[in-house]
């Protein structure tokens, strides 16, 4: 009399959300890190800046002209000054991270449109808008936690930029970033398991730096 | 996930035979269990911390991707539920087989339907900060819950005619909106890509 079916499938439902729930609370956090690093469908760099020739990278969208935006890195503080933020460019792609030294950090990354406008989106909702100003600077806001952070980013010197380190140690998973300003001020974020707190400093001359105890190298980040 | 949706139906009354007239528990407990499975989502997607990562499926470029091309898939099967639906009521043409057609393309729409709404809460959350996200979070927790309202009356009977249809059409004209505001959105921005 009654169908048992429409139940069964809300069962299902159920089931499988719990199940896919369990999935990413004991694996979630794997991808964390790898997602990150999509492979660049350019083989190399271009190192041109408003070179009229066409880039060589494979870049989805016919219409947009890469070459127009050079790849480089850009650093600076919010207005605020509570915190940094660098992006950093390539092949029409970018990536960010937004980092107040203490707890509150972001990884954004997204396209940069022919115009050097970019909107870059992150975890727990961040969103960075920007805009790729004569390749020399970005200025934006950052949107993250409810907050609004506008920020000046400059083009990025020797030493200065964007870093990230990942490694496991003593069986933690560590995840540190690190923003260089271009006058040697730095701000770091290390994650451990998920956990927030400061970063030591690290080298910008070779990226290395010591977390617990261990010697780790950060890699300068391209997207 | 604390909030078990299915928890008011074990307390199903028993139908009545000899009353004409549907008992208002018919309606209220469809109604009562939408809102707790709406409400718990939207509170279980405000309230976790949203962990930004979650599992990934390989081949794509992304788990916006994957979200996008499943939620696509749940949008497909909704189209071939309206069809089928219409089938149903005779605005159609249609084989006999299309009341299966109906229940099965509806089952899987809502089981593809289901990852995309864990990552969502998991990952993301309820999220306010942009006109386009509110909608997609409120409309999302909506539907789930209006899906479960719409499977709890199919085991009713003598329902006036009109309310499944109604129903089913509320269904399917949220998760629209749904797809609307993430997959096609997803799609014009980034491309259609895997």
């Amino acid at each position: 009399m009654k169908r048992p079916g429409p139940l069964l499938t809300l069962l299902a439902g159920l089931l499988l959300g719990l199940f896919m729930l369990t999935l990413n609370a004991t694996t979630g956090t794997k991808t964390a890190s790898s997602s990150y690093q999509e492979k660049s469908p350019s083989p190399a760099p271009t190192k041109t800046t408003a070179s009229p020739s066409p880039s060589p990278s494979a870049s989805p969208s016919p219409s947009q002209s890469p070459s127009k935006i050079s790849d480089a890195s850009y650093a600076g503080r919010t207005d605020d000054d509570s915190s940094s933020v660098a992006v950093s460019v390539r092949d029409g792609r970018a990536i960010a991270y937004f980092c107040d030294g203490h707890s509150k950090e972001s990884w954004l990354k997204g396209r940069v449109n022919p115009d050097g406008s970019m909107r870059l989106t992150g975890g727990h909702g961040a969103v960075l808008n920007g805009t790729l100003q004569d390749n020399s600077r970005i200025r934006g806001a950052v949107d993250l936690d409810g907050g609004h952070y506008a920020f000046t980013a400059r083009r990025a010197v020797k030493g200065s930029g964007l870093y990230r380190a990942t490694a496991t140690v003593r069986g933690a998973k560590v995840d540190g970033g690190w923003i260089v300003l271009a006058d040697g001020r730095q701000v770091g974020i290390v994650d451990r398991d998920g956990k927030p707190s400061a970063a030591p400093r690290i080298d910008p001359e070779t990226g290395a730096v010591t977390v617990d105890g261990q010697q780790l190298t950060a890699s300068p980040v391209v997207p | 996930m604390t909030v078990d949706p299915n928890a008011a139906t074990q307390s199903w009354p028993s139908p009545e035979p000899n009353h004409r007239r549907p008992h208002p528990a018919r309606y209220l407990v469809p109604v009562l269990v939408a809102a707790a499975v709406a409400v718990a989502l939207g509170v279980y997607g405000r309230v976790h911390q949203p962990t930004g990562t979650a599992f990934d499926l390989a081949g794509f470029s992304s788990t916006r991707a994957v979200k996008s091309w499943l939620a696509s898939t749940a949008f497909f099967f909704a189209l071939v539920q309206l069809v089928s639906a219409l089938m149903m009521y005779g605005r159609l043409p249609g084989p006999r087989w299309a009341p299966a057609v109906h229940r099965w393309s509806g089952r899987i729409a809502f089981l593809v339907a289901v990852p995309v709404a864990v990552h969502c809460l998991y990952a993301l959350g309820y999220q306010t900060y942009e006109t386009r996200v509110l909608w997609h979070s409120i409309l999302g927790c909506f539907f789930f819950g209006v899906f479960s309202a719409k499977m709890l009356l199919l085991r009713s009977e003598r329902l006036p005619g009109w309310l499944l249809p109604i129903v089913g059409g509320l269904v399917f004209a949220v998760l629209t909106l749904v797809w609307l505001t993430s997959a096609f959105w997803f799609f014009r921005t980034f491309g259609v890509t895997t």
